[in-house]
């Protein structure tokens, strides 16, 4: 590594409005080398990405590429230019074969212009033996394959297409642990042919494990680049924290005293297995995970929104049936409001209807006027303190935050036993985000149960009783929420 | 020239406020079906001396009436974002089905009429249970059950027209209210059918879970709405309105047909979403429907008091005119959404 860095950004800041995203951020990478990238969220790792992949063009401080200053216009100079990113949401075509898939967008052709598909698969099925995966079929389609398979194809296609940098955004978020394995393998390998990868994990076991350097960033700013082996875990988690770490875990959960209103045993589905909690009286169990560690389609499964193969769900006694729709769920005393506001909400629709359209069937008559829907849906809206409060608004016309209201008031009109929210805080500003958790902990100070299942910790930290971290679908703690603070959750994921 | 010095002042003396409001701009766009139908309306009553006579503006009433009931149907499906393509080939079913029970079986009324609705509401149950139970889209599964019953009147029928008619059939859709020059039963049906779809779609509960089904199956569902009933209710409830429709027409043209009647399909799917209802679902309602309906009669019907117009081409004419008109809704509708992934 005496060479000269390929790629150099010196002094990088970026604005947006009032935040300083990014200030005078230092960041290198040279040939063969992997380079992570560590923060929380809003730590800058996404800006500074967005820049290096072309998305961002507008921000002060050199960028260089091999020693000469450039300036990328768009994701598609970026490309030209050897960079190749791998967002955490993948962007191959399941339907197309393997081959057409590593070629997409640059299919070979013959020289009359057609499709050359002898060739793209006999250079497909080269490529493929050359970098350890010479059991997939390039004629098959690549929804055939597994999550890690399909992402191994996009990571093979960025780098046929001549990538010798490549950004990986959570490569292994939503991977099973021997798909994890194989990408490391990958990884390795892409090292020994000198291609350069920077490798944005939460993951920091995973980073300490393939990272050559590893850089911290907190705030906007660069706290640190270190050379992994001179670190450790613990270390890496003050920098990002910013401050001393607790080494030791808090006690586990003794018994629980208070009546237990929702009880889960053993629930499995594909992306998450084995998960048994329960929820008692006036308690909030927080769920813990990174994205895609399969606690929002758990969130789901127990409102009847994804199905689940085995294991039992028993709210206040009563066991649901197997695969219960959402509406036996609301009727037997369960609420949910997911993490997308846009999907659970009716945008165009006003606030009072918003408010009462589950509880519909329970205002009595086939008819519901409007006078009958305000009267119930008032008090809720009114409760939740909705800005502005006028019931006939649509809810499109709303702040987040207080769009996530209605959505809470929705479920207060005819109280459930237990409210089950996704991502309750998510894009709201310190104000709405402190309204919305304080609604929550006043929901349980009645008696009620509430299940936060959020990738936020603060969120969980806040407002949580009880907290379940889980990671790759499984659940791997349970503590009380005393003296637990971010590092803990970090170092669980 | 003078255009230009006529509105700089106007721009200077407010450069921040435009010439309508926002609000007044979303009225006026929200309204453009009836503007459509004034428009049309104003330039066949000054090209056609006959347009506007009584008789005539009577006749657009009956012309509407058949496609009125099918498009009562079409709304609900519509509104849900889905479609049914089986409209003509029930109607024709029901139709020959009440016309053979009573001219060959000698089956005495009302049974024969009231077999013709059930059979036209099983068979919208039937497309809707295949699309909600077997996950078929309703634009294969309707387009299934369209084979289905044109085969079935073809079989019924053997391809003979049955000029036999129940006297219910020729009632409701021939006969008048107070004497030879009064008021059309047809039309009276047809209102009636506007209104009851009109009054469930506005004032019940179900009507709001059709709205909301049709705006966002996924916000439908997490409020607990079970959604699959909601799609076989509208489907089976387009094959109520199509069975009916197939009796009337019956009865309108004095015989039941051994085939179906395509235009009625593309007439009604046509003018319901002319009047402004959405092919997405979620926007849109009876009142909508209605003007649709009036702007397709008196299309179709100012056609023909133009003399000078070749009556070969009117089925051109009214599809650039239908064209022009949807462009126009579709722009005025405002331009597409900023977000193109949703």
């Amino acid at each position: 590594m005496n060479a000269a860095p390929i790629l150099q950004l010196q002094a990088i800041s970026k604005r947006f409005g009032t935040i300083q995203a990014l200030d005078q951020v230092d960041f290198d990478l040279y040939e063969g080398e992997i380079h992570a990238l560590v923060g929380e969220n809003g730590a800058g790792k996404s800006t500074l990405m967005r820049i290096l992949s072309g998305v961002y063009t507008e921000y002060e401080g050199e960028f260089l590429l091999d020693g000469k200053p450039v300036h990328l216009h768009s994701p598609h100079d970026a490309l030209d230019l050897g960079i190749g990113m791998i967002h955490q949401e993948l962007s191959v075509m399941p339907e197309l074969s393997v081959a057409e898939n590593l070629f997409l967008g640059r299919q070979l052709t013959t020289r009359w212009g057609t499709v050359d598909w002898k060739k793209m698969h006999n250079t497909a099925e080269q490529e493929l033996e050359r970098l350890g995966f010479s059991h997939l079929d390039v004629r098959q389609p690549l929804g055939n394959y597994s999550l890690g398979t399909q992402q191994v194809v996009e990571v093979l296609r960025t780098i046929i297409s001549g990538a010798r940098v490549i950004i990986m955004d959570e490569p292994t978020s939503a991977l099973s642990p021997a798909e994890v394995e194989r990408l490391i393998r990958l990884i390795d390998k892409l090292r020994e042919s000198k291609r350069s990868i920077i490798y944005i994990s939460h993951f920091l076991e995973e980073v300490m494990r393939v990272a050559d350097r590893v850089t911290v960033l907190r705030d906007g700013q660069k706290v640190a680049t270190l050379n992994a082996p001179e670190t450790n875990v613990n270390n890496l988690i003050s920098l990002i924290l910013g401050r001393e770490v607790n080494a030791t875990l808090p006690p586990a959960i003794s018994t629980s005293n208070g009546h237990t209103l929702m009880e889960v045993n053993h629930l499995t589905a594909d992306v998450f297995k084995d998960i048994s909690f329960t929820i008692n009286q006036g308690e909030v169990l927080g769920i813990y995970g990174a994205i895609g560690a399969g606690h929002f389609d758990l969130a789901r499964a127990l409102f009847g929104m994804y199905r689940f193969d085995t294991g039992t769900i028993t709210v206040d006694g009563h066991r649901f049936k197997p695969n219960h729709s959402a509406r036996y769920a609301i009727r037997h005393g369960l609420a949910f409001a997911t993490e997308s506001r846009r999907k659970s909400l009716l945008m165009e629709e006003a606030i009072y209807r918003n408010v009462t359209l589950p509880h519909l069937n329970r205002i009595g008559s086939l008819t519901p006027t409007q006078s009958q829907e305000l009267k119930v849906a008032a008090p809720a809206i009114h409760m939740v303190n909705v800005q502005p409060p006028d019931p006939l608004n649509p809810v499109g016309k709303l702040s987040g935050g207080n769009q996530q209201k209605v959505a809470i008031a929705r479920w207060l009109t005819f109280p459930p036993k237990v409210l089950v929210m996704s991502e309750p805080t998510r894009g709201m500003d310190v104000g709405a985000k402190s309204e919305v958790l304080s609604l929550l902990r006043n929901f349980r100070n009645q008696g009620y149960g509430v299940l936060v299942v959020s990738s936020e910790p603060e969120t969980i930290l806040t407002v949580s009783d009880r907290v379940i971290v889980m990671s790759h679908g499984h659940i791997v703690a349970h503590m009380e929420n005393k003296d637990l603070n971010k590092d803990v959750l970090m170092r669980l994921l | 020239m003078t255009t230009q010095t006529e509105k700089t002042p106007e721009i200077a003396a407010s450069p921040s406020k435009p010439l309508i409001s926002g609000v007044w701009m979303r009225r006026i766009t929200a309204l453009a079906p009836v503007w459509t139908l004034l428009a049309l309306g104003i330039f066949f009553a000054l090209t056609s001396q006959t347009f506007l006579r009584p008789v005539n503006l009577n006749n657009i009433l009956s012309q509407i009436s058949t496609l009125a009931i099918f498009a009562t149907g079409m709304t609900f499906v519509l509104l849900t974002g889905e479609i049914d393509l089986s409209i003509a080939a029930v109607a024709a079913l029901t139709g020959m089905i009440s016309a053979y029970l009573f001219a060959n079986l000698k089956v005495q009324e009302p049974i024969p009429l009231l077999v013709a609705l059930g059979t036209g509401t099983l068979m919208g149950f039937l497309s809707g249970i295949a699309s909600t139970r077997f996950r078929i889209p309703t634009f294969m599964s309707t387009l299934a059950m369209s084979l289905i019953a044109g085969g079935l009147t073809t079989y019924l029928s053997k391809g003979r027209t049955i000029s036999q008619l129940p006297e219910v059939s020729v009632f409701l859709g021939s006969g008048r209210i107070g004497g030879s020059n009064g008021f059309r039963v047809l039309v009276i049906v047809a209102a009636v059918s506007l209104l009851v779809g009109y009054l469930v779609l506005k004032y019940t509960r179900f009507g709001r879970y059709v709205y909301m089904t049709g705006a966002s199956k996924p916000a439908a569902r997490l409020a607990g709405i079970n959604t699959n009933v909601i799609l076989t209710a509208v489907l089976t409830i387009s094959g109520f309105f199509a069975g009916l429709a197939g009796v009337v027409s019956t009865g309108r043209l004095g015989s039941a047909l051994p085939a179906a009647i395509p235009s009625f399909l593309i007439d009604t799917i046509g003018a319901v979403v002319l009047g402004g209802t959405s092919l997405n679902g979620g926007r849109g309602g009876m009142v909508q429907t209605l003007i649709g309906l009036l702007i397709y009669g008196t299309l179709r019907n100012g056609l023909d008091n133009i003399p000078s117009i070749d009556p070969l081409l009117k089925d051109v004419i009214t599809g650039i005119v239908l064209f022009v008109a949807l462009v126009i809704n579709v722009l005025l509708a405002g331009r597409a959404p900023r977000d193109k992934t949703g």
